[in-house]
């Protein structure tokens, strides 16, 4: 199964003089059960991309299949609220959703929309909070009186708390401490290996997006540049020079050391492997 | 919220773009004075063709003075069935169901629908050709003269232009919200009277929430960089009103005084 975009276009205020084309026939298949980072620069329509994942915003022209679903551009579209729950989309800056008078009701509210009862729902968000490590003693007090970095947990827990076969996440760590960060992102590895959830980050971060992504989609100006293995982009120097990408660490240590005369296979990838590569080929000398 | 075009700032370049906020804001009440003088019908097709050729002008689209007219039907429609019921003078014009409607009901409906179509035609005229910004300066200067019996004129001008710069980035965070609380599976369209109320608040509790937090990094902004109300304050951007500007402002003088001697003469 795959999610598939077909020469999808979106346009911002279509009609008005000022109307906007931030999606520009896009076609993209997506691989479900895996995990997927989508980079660009700011403007390239990352955000206006995921936000048709569940139907926030609909094609103004093409299509896009996911789920069973197939939803054609300048059609009526029904039940979009069932493909909500199965595809759960965390915003950028997620913690403004918050309003519930506890943090377990706040976390318990979307199960409840979605027709839990009030225990089946509180039980949900009970192993929600456990799964992004907000401890027992916080779930009755007020969201607002948080952390920002709790606050984003708890935002990301009330998405998680409707088990949604597709995990869709708008920067994610972004604001957050480096250990706040690499935890958030361990979390959305271990739904991916527990519950074989498809995750799709979008991220500014470009050293987390090769230490974590199977695959990963290059976007500029509403259009697709690359889908494909994380590693073959950012090996690929001719793209990574072009579209300016910041190589992560591990890249631009192996490019120095193919510089200085080592032979590097492409694909080592972490740095246990670059290491253990290194020892063998001092030890030879 | 794409659907708000009342108020709405288009970045065109058109002659009316270029006239002085001041002239557009004392020219768009002279106008709107001289809307509600006449009584002859002359009169209106007269001030239709001038309204709509300013318009024209502008380069504003007539679609979106249409839309900016679609919230009013109500009123307009609720505004004759009133008259309708009420007024019961001159002769009558035929019947609903057996009850007599008068002509001047249906006349009088008319001409306050006319004023009203006018009427928004130039107040979308002067919101869509002038920057937000521009407008506030344009209040605040026509309000300095106040001054003299210490009226906070740039208090007041400054919390217009504060007001305004946030509308756009408050319905930019109602949109974020809206469609945070839509993926938790909160139907703001359909459901029951209950489920709506409980979508609303999961949508005002978190706005007021970001709002005030905006308000008070604002003020801490604002006093970071030295800002003091009372203190007299320069201008990168000036205002200079020009002999054209002049001359927009006797164009809508010369009109309302037409209008006034229509009631004389006509």
């Amino acid at each position: 199964m795959a999610i598939n975009f077909k020469s999808l276009t979106y346009i911002y205020d279509e009609g008005m003089p000022y109307a906007h084309k931030a999606l520009d026939d896009i076609n993209l298949s997506l691989i479900e059960g895996k995990i997927t980072a989508i980079i660009g620069q700011t403007g390239s329509g990352k955000s206006t991309l995921v936000e048709h994942l569940n139907a926030l915003l609909l094609p103004s022209f093409g299509s896009l299949e996911i789920l069973d679903r197939t939803i054609v551009a300048k059609q009526k579209n029904t039940g979009l609220k069932a493909l909500r729950k199965e595809v759960g989309l965390v915003f950028q800056f997620s913690e403004y959703q918050l309003f519930e008078e506890t943090i377990l009701k706040d976390v318990a509210f979307g199960p409840k929309n979605y027709g839990a009862s009030e225990q089946e729902a509180i039980q949900k968000a009970k192993e929600a909070l456990k799964l992004v490590g907000i401890e027992e003693k916080y779930y009755d007090i007020s969201p607002l009186d948080v952390s920002g970095g709790q606050k984003r947990r708890i935002a990301i827990a009330g998405i998680l708390a409707l088990e949604p076969k597709i995990l869709v996440l708008d920067e994610p760590t972004a604001g957050l401490d480096p250990k706040g960060a690499s935890e958030m992102i361990n979390i959305f590895i271990n739904l991916n290996k527990q519950k074989n959830t498809t995750i799709i980050i979008v991220s500014h971060d470009n050293e987390m997006v090769y230490n974590f992504a199977d695959n990963t989609v290059l976007m500029d100006h509403g259009k697709v540049i690359f889908n494909g293995l994380t590693l073959d982009l950012f090996n690929n120097k001719e793209l990574s020079d072009k579209y300016n990408l910041l190589k992560p660490k591990i890249v631009l240590f192996k490019e120095l050391l193919t510089k200085n005369g080592f032979k590097i296979d492409p694909n080592i990838r972490t740095i246990e492997e670059l290491s253990k590569y290194l020892a063998k080929e001092i030890n030879k000398k | 919220m794409n659907g708000i075009v009342f108020g709405k700032y288009l970045p065109l370049n058109s002659p009316i773009h270029k006239v002085d906020p001041r002239a557009k804001i004392i020219a768009l009440f002279i106008l709107i004075a001289s809307i509600f003088v006449p009584k002859s019908w002359w009169c209106y097709l007269f001030l239709g063709i001038i309204i709509f050729s300013v318009v024209l002008i502008s380069k504003i689209k007539i679609s979106m003075i249409l839309k900016a007219l679609k919230p009013t039907t109500f009123m307009l429609l609720f505004l004759l069935i009133i008259n309708c019921l009420t007024i019961k003078t001159g002769e009558i014009w035929f019947y609903i169901f057996s009850y007599p409607i008068y002509k001047t009901a249906i006349l009088n409906t008319l001409f306050i629908v006319v004023r009203i179509l006018l009427m928004i035609m130039i107040t979308t005229t002067l919101t869509a050709t002038t920057k937000p910004l521009d407008l506030t300066l344009g209040i605040e200067s026509l309000l300095s003269p106040l001054k003299i019996i210490h009226f906070p004129y740039h208090e007041i001008a400054m919390m217009i232009s504060i007001a305004l710069r946030f509308i756009p980035t408050i319905i930019e965070e109602t949109m974020r919200i809206m469609n945070s609380q839509k993926s938790r599976g909160v139907d703001f369209e359909e459901g029951k009277l209950r489920e709506k109320i409980n979508a609303i608040l999961s949508l005002i509790i978190p706005l007021f929430t970001v709002a005030f937090q905006r308000a008070f990094e604002l003020a801490d902004a604002m006093e970071a960089r030295g800002y003091v109300p009372d203190k007299e304050r320069t201008r990168y951007h000036q205002l200079i009103f020009t002999f054209k500007d002049l001359m927009f402002v006797i164009g809508s003088l010369v009109i309302l005084g037409l209008m006034i001697a229509s009631r004389f003469y006509l």
